[in-house]
């Protein structure tokens, strides 16, 4: 079975591993959800917070029950990662399990239950992140997108493509230091965090650009001027949204 | 060479791991860390390094693992991938250094354990083989199994009931008695299906500790006798085979199986010598000249 036949359990699609003997869709009753999943991709400094913060607001004034959930962001794991990142303990593969066990406690607490109670969720990064990260961090493909395989299947998975050159522009501007990880240091590549950062954002670049096909993820110009991308991303969603019939509103 | 179950992590290289990798498994109150702490002073009196490890003693989750559990609110996916994580930082940090220095690794627990758990919770077994595909395959595994009958007295008389122990999370019965045996029963019949597949050898955990612990010598005797680091030694084998001679003519111990045992012991403890002689770092690598 190919991951790109886009298996539908109803409305979602489950992630779909490449082999017929990998881990098959988990069972949800009937497999349908009666909430929407909208979720934004992009490598550092391609503006998709923006965009998804836009979103939000423009679907609460609509009166949509909507919720948020950002990467990382786990109570229950977030002090083992702190530990992890703050002693540089983390190798490639238990930064990829941990992050993987921090989406697991929120798909599993939040994601996964407010879809069923008809909530519209928006992720700002989803599993395409770790499998950006983790593959440029040197870990199997296929590891990566089979360890992932209990992530719902968004409705849209929006990706911001900005040129490598641009983005750094943009975080370089804003920010005054970069941290270990997230110049991706831990590689080894470069002594110099500005430096070993290009090398990083360049190899999840090149894994983004790999996902386009292989997801079916929907590319918006992250160069256009932001109300021109927020239009784009407003007609995408309400096209999904005038499909779904039992979506919460909120009280 | 050593092999994994699968996957390759990045930067681990399987050459070189010269050390052994032994797995004591079994049930809640099978008796693994009383083994555990009676193999690790023997192996170490025979000369061999020793290093020890278990479920969430990984310096990154191990704390963090023990603090989810006492809010009773892990669920089964989360808990997999941070027992995961826990499991991955002690194969890199720990295991895989101290098979290459050439250690035994007496490991209470492996990726059965989590497996056969999970699996009872509902968690895809296909999907646990992927995930733990980055395991090394061990040279051996023990397998010590108890009965469900035998399991509750031990349990009750010695720890009591525990929340996760008893699958509360799983069956959440009338009371914990109930859930126990429940979740206990589920967990060996996993056990017996991951037995098959993964060829463990089965020890029964019902005789006394001192008869288990017996049957466990002489069966990592035959795991290390297999070390190819011993087979440059030919002369100390004749060496050790003179002196179990010497020592034959003397009045015969008691029971032929202790005999048995003390006689490799005597051996091993000879090579073990040698080994220490030769090679002043004491990494066990450097073959005779």
């Amino acid at each position: 079975m190919d991951i790109t036949s886009n298996v539908r359990m109803g409305p979602f699609e489950v992630f779909v591993p490449m082999h017929s003997n990998a881990a098959a869709p988990r069972e949800d009753g009937d497999g349908t959800y009666p909430g929407r999943l909208f979720i934004v991709e992009g490598i550092d400094g391609s503006g998709k917070s923006t965009q998804l913060s836009l979103l939000h607001k423009w679907l609460e004034a609509k009166g949509f029950g909507v919720v948020f959930s950002e990467w990382n962001s786990s109570p229950l794991v977030k002090d083992t990662t702190k530990l992890g990142k703050k002693k540089k303990m983390l190798s490639p593969a238990t930064f990829s399990l941990i992050h993987a066990t921090d989406f697991a406690d929120r798909t599993e607490k939040s994601i996964l239950p407010l879809l069923r109670a008809g909530a519209v969720v928006l992720c700002d990064r989803y599993a395409y992140t770790a499998f950006a990260r983790d593959v440029a961090r040197g870990m199997d493909r296929k590891w990566v997108r089979d360890l992932y395989d209990f992530a719902v299947k968004p409705n849209v998975a929006f990706y911001f493509r900005v040129p490598l050159e641009t983005a750094i522009g943009r975080i370089t501007a804003s920010r005054d230091c970069l941290k270990f990880y997230e110049a991706g240091m831990d590689l080894g590549v470069s002594d110099d965090p500005q430096e070993s950062f290009r090398i990083f954002q360049g190899r999840i670049l090149d894994e983004y650009e790999r996902m386009i096909p292989e997801f079916g993820l929907t590319v918006v110009d992250a160069t256009l001027p932001v109300e021109i991308q927020q239009a784009q991303v407003r007609r995408i969603a309400k096209a999904h949204l005038e499909a779904a019939k039992e979506l919460r509103v909120r009280p | 060479m050593r092999q994994t179950y699968g996957t390759l992590l990045p930067g681990m290289k399987l050459s070189d791991l010269a050390g052994k990798l032994i797995v004591i498994e079994g049930t809640d109150g099978a008796g693994r860390t009383t083994q555990i702490n009676l193999l690790r002073p023997w192996l170490e009196e025979l000369g061999h390094a020793v290093l020890d490890t278990g479920m969430t003693r990984s310096p990154l989750a191990g704390d963090g693992i023990r603090r989810a559990k006492e809010g009773n609110n892990l669920g089964r996916v989360t808990q997999s991938l941070f027992y995961a994580t826990d499991f991955v930082d002690r194969l890199e940090n720990e295991i895989v250094p101290a098979l290459r220095a050439g250690f035994v690794v007496l490991t209470d627990r492996y990726i059965y354990s989590l497996m056969a758990r999970a699996i009872v919770r509902g968690v895809n077994p296909v999907w646990l083989r992927s995930l733990y595909s980055t395991a090394l395959k061990p040279d051996a595994v023990f397998y010590l199994r108890l009965g469900i009958d035998r399991l509750i007295p031990r349990v009750i008389f010695s720890r009591g009931f525990d929340y996760w122990e008893s699958g509360m999370d799983l069956y959440p019965g009338r009371d914990m008695y109930e859930s126990f045996c429940n979740y206990q029963k589920a967990l060996l019949a996993e056990f017996d299906r991951l037995s098959a597949e993964y060829s463990f050898e089965i020890i029964d955990a019902s005789p006394d500790a001192e008869d288990v612990f017996s049957l466990l010598k002489t069966r990592i005797l035959d795991v290390l006798a297999g070390d190819s680091r011993m087979s440059f030694v030919p002369q100390l084998a004749r060496e050790a085979k003179q002196k179990l001679t010497a020592r034959n003519r003397e009045p015969a111990p008691s029971a032929p199986g202790a005999e048995a045992i003390s006689e490799l012991e005597l051996v091993f403890r000879s090579f073990a010598a040698a080994a220490t002689r030769q090679n002043g770092n004491g990494d066990g690598h450097t073959p005779a000249h």
